[in-house]
């Protein structure tokens, strides 16, 4: 029964080539558009969030309050400490803490200069830690040992030879604050432009070179012990903070997240940009379906006599609607599928060109199963519910009128 | 003729009612939409020229090389660099503006916010350079003036409840910075983005009172003398200020731009998500243009027999393409004009929330060139639209037209 359908709605279409095709033209547009758009937006989300992936959900960054302007801990009045970290340590469900120093600072090379991130690798044990933390690799060379002098380990961005003119390599020698460094390594790419764009040293160097108290911190990081809760853990770590720094509650001048949490703030404001394009784009699928609509309007009044005849030999008025209601729904996924395949094709071809021309990772195609059956299934609704009125119509329609006319 | 024209073109739409209601609804839509944008777009290019034209076409800004925008403490510059540019032939006047981060609270129960202090001069004509490159005039209360040290002036935004603070800050009031006891002396008038209606501003004199002496400038702004051209006079600066730090060409630590390069700089990624957004909403006029294409070929289809008679009185090739080709321009036309009047409600709707959420820089301008190439630009996407349709009618054997049924 539900073929015979099928086959009358094609050869309905069949009949009116040209005007089907511009239809479908209309609905596969408007698909193409949201869907590349879709694919190159998860892409840059998934870039994004694979920066966040560097550090484990089950760590917890700690920091002053400042006014987020640059990197951690940087625009703060009053900075952690080392006895504050040594108080987080002792917290009940915390494995072990890393602290770290991070500046901006000028660095020399091949006569250039510029303004880079140099972050501290702490000495002995938490050195080792927070290595493993951010799960440090070197492409080239070796990793920086803790405590090590005048030798630092650099972020991937410094390999290329745009910043300084020619690649930073390991074993080049780098002017830190006018003071020579030998380079170890460079870092495997983290796809973060901060972590890539940083210089790593030793501690105790750092202090000295930029003059900063041998108590202060930045960044504080805590691991949780494995099946402790993590919430739970954050809520003395707070407590702990603020009897140390002697701040009541509701009035903390510190932080203390994961980096999934900060990841939610920067995702739900990409949330919102994203959905606003997509809004843009999908008013192109409208006004395909006012096009679907107009087409199914003309259909109906041409096969007026053809509903008349239909009535007359006994089809009921769900038979006609039916009837026409596949018919539209036909032109949505029609459209839908020729649109996905063209869409899917323009975000891997503005991928691949963005990529060889900007040779920016942020620009990446992420085509999920869930988009292309998504978009499939919301151009065959699009269809549907455009044809909704013409089919009423035509389902309605007096057997006597409609054949007279 | 041409009267005549538009007569049978709106005649022959309104017979067909449905069918060219729908085909305006989907030209109003993708011509509503893009109005909008470019509405938007435009605003901020008039924002963009007026600031930088009645403020800032004589003045050059001078800062620190920063990573990400934060520069580094010790390579701020000094009260030496600003009196150096002061001697440059052809600078007028040249003032220096502290930036620093500062805890705020209106009592010792809220807890902080960590906001921007700013530390300007009290000196006459260099207070205008920079109340002129800020943008702000004095909304209530007083000017800073010299030996002011715990008085200070606050955004706009302090003014208003649940903003920055719960409670609003009223005029006479003291508030804490970095736990300092201050008198608010005034207020500034809206600058349009909340980032700087959030600042406090102090007098050079309160800044190092709070945080010490010696504070050094993140940007120094001068005004050039009338008649020099900024370009030429920052290149100058740059070099004359090199040589004056002792520095070696490549390895400044500074740079120099008119305020204009500036102002454009900040905007220019604004520009392109606009010109991104305004492309993508090109495509739903596209499919508009294919919906046109599409009643129009229905619309020759219905008439064949119109046309055999037109021709057999004597109707030449020429005037059944104008016909139709006049009908698919009126339907663009139509379309184009409510396009606009929807697109003109939508654009103050969404300029008044977006000024309401504090960001009143971003306002749309309906210049006539707008209106005019909005209107141009539907009529002849319509009767672009419907060239094909038109010619496959003027086409037609009249004889063989005639026999159509």
């Amino acid at each position: 029964m539900l073929s015979d359908y099928i086959v009358m709605a094609l050869r309905s279409l069949g009949r009116r080539k040209l005007r089907s095709w511009l239809t479908m033209i209309g609905i596969f547009i408007g698909i193409a558009a949201v869907v590349s758009l879709i694919s190159l937006g998860e892409g840059l989300s998934n870039v994004i969030e694979s920066q966040f992936d560097i550090i484990g959900a089950d760590v917890l960054t700690i920091t002053a309050t400042g006014n987020n302007y640059g990197p951690p801990g940087t625009g703060v009045t009053d900075p952690l400490t080392t006895s504050q970290l040594e108080a987080i340590e002792r917290v009940k469900g915390v494995e072990f803490t890393v602290g770290r120093i991070i500046e901006t600072g000028t660095v020399e090379f091949n006569n250039r200069v510029d303004i880079s991130i140099i972050a501290s690798l702490p000495e002995g044990e938490r050195g080792e830690h927070m290595i493993d933390l951010l799960n440090f690799e070197v492409d080239r060379g070796r990793l920086l040992n803790p405590g090590e002098r005048n030798k630092v380990m650099v972020g991937d961005n410094f390999a290329d030879s745009d910043k300084f003119g020619k690649p930073v390599q390991s074993g080049s020698r780098v002017y830190i604050e006018d003071q020579q460094f030998e380079v170890v390594g460079v870092l495997k790419k983290k796809g973060s432009f901060v972590v890539d764009n940083t210089i790593i040293m030793n501690d105790d160097q750092m202090r000295e070179i930029f003059e900063v108290d041998r108590e202060d911190l930045d960044a504080i990081a805590a691991q949780v012990k494995k099946g402790v809760s993590i919430s739970k853990t954050k809520e003395d770590i707070e407590r702990v903070l603020r009897k140390e720094r002697d701040v009541k509650l509701g009035q903390e001048d510190f932080g203390v997240e994961t980096a999934q949490a900060a990841l939610s703030t920067i995702n739900s404001t990409l949330f919102a940009v994203k959905l606003f394009v997509y809004l843009i784009a999908a008013i192109s699928l409208i006004v395909g379906g006012i096009g679907i609509t107009n087409t199914m309007y003309t259909s109906v009044l041409e096969r007026t006599k053809d509903i008349g005849i239909m009535k007359a030999i006994g089809a009921k008025n769900r038979t006609i609607f039916t009837l026409f209601f596949i018919e539209s729904g036909f032109l949505g996924a029609v459209g839908g599928i020729i649109g996905i395949v063209l869409g899917v094709s323009l975000a891997k071809g503005l991928a691949f060109v963005g990529q060889a021309t900007l040779g920016s990772g942020l620009i990446n195609a992420d085509v999920s199963i869930g988009l292309v059956v998504g978009s499939l299934f919301f151009s065959f609704i699009v269809g549907t519910i455009s044809g909704l009125v013409p089919a009423l119509k035509a389902a309605k329609l007096n057997p006597v009128d409609a054949l007279r006319s | 003729m041409n009267s005549d024209l538009i007569i049978h073109s709106v005649k022959s739409l309104f017979t067909r009612k449905t069918r060219s209601f729908l085909t305006v609804l989907s030209i109003l839509i993708g011509i509503m939409a893009i109005f909008t944008l470019i509405s938007f777009g435009l605003g901020l290019s008039k924002y963009v020229t007026e600031i930088s034209t009645e403020m800032g076409v004589d003045k050059l800004v001078i800062q620190p090389k920063s990573f990400g925008g934060i520069s580094i403490p010790e390579k701020q510059m000094s009260q030496d660099d600003v009196d150096f540019i002061a001697n440059v032939k052809g600078v007028r006047d040249v003032t220096g503006l502290m930036i620093q981060s500062a805890k705020i609270q209106p009592d010792e129960d809220t807890k902080p916010k960590y906001l921007f202090l700013m530390g300007f001069t009290t000196e006459k004509e260099e207070k205008e350079i920079f109340l002129e490159l800020m943008t702000v005039d004095l909304y209530s209360g007083r000017m800073l003036k010299k030996g002011d040290k715990l008085k200070v002036i606050l955004g706009y935004n302090y003014q208003l409840p649940n903003k920055i603070f719960e409670k609003s800050i009223r005029l006479g009031e003291k508030i804490l910075v970095n736990d300092v006891q201050v008198e608010v002396v005034g207020f500034f008038e809206s600058v349009g983005n909340p980032q700087d209606d959030s600042n406090i501003y102090m007098t050079y004199e309160g800044v190092e009172e709070l945080l010490g002496e010696e504070q050094g400038y993140e940007w120094i702004m001068a005004r050039v003398e009338p008649g020099e051209d900024p370009k030429a006079l920052s290149e100058k600066v740059f070099e004359k200020l090199r040589k004056f730090k002792d520095q070696e060409k490549g390895k400044e630590d500074f740079f120099v731009q008119t305020f204009q390069e500036q102002i454009e700089m900040f905007t220019n990624i604004m520009r392109v998500l606009n010109a991104v957004l305004v492309m993508i909403a090109l495509v739903s006029v596209f499919v508009s243009g294919i919906n046109i294409m599409n009643t129009m070929y229905t619309s020759v289809l219905e008439r064949t027999k119109d046309i055999g008679i037109m021709k057999a009185i004597g109707a030449k090739n020429s005037d059944i393409l104008i016909i139709f080709v006049a009908e698919a321009g009126v339907l663009g036309l139509i379309g184009g004009i409510a396009g606009i009047l929807v697109g003109y409600g939508i654009s103050s709707l969404a300029g008044f929330a977006v000024a309401q959420a504090g960001y009143s820089f971003l306002k749309p301008a309906f210049p006539l060139v707008l209106i005019i190439g909005s209107l141009l630009f539907a009529t002849i996407t319509g009767a672009g639209a419907g060239m094909a349709p038109a010619i496959q009618a003027s086409k037609q054997e009249a004889a063989e037209s005639l026999r159509y049924e």
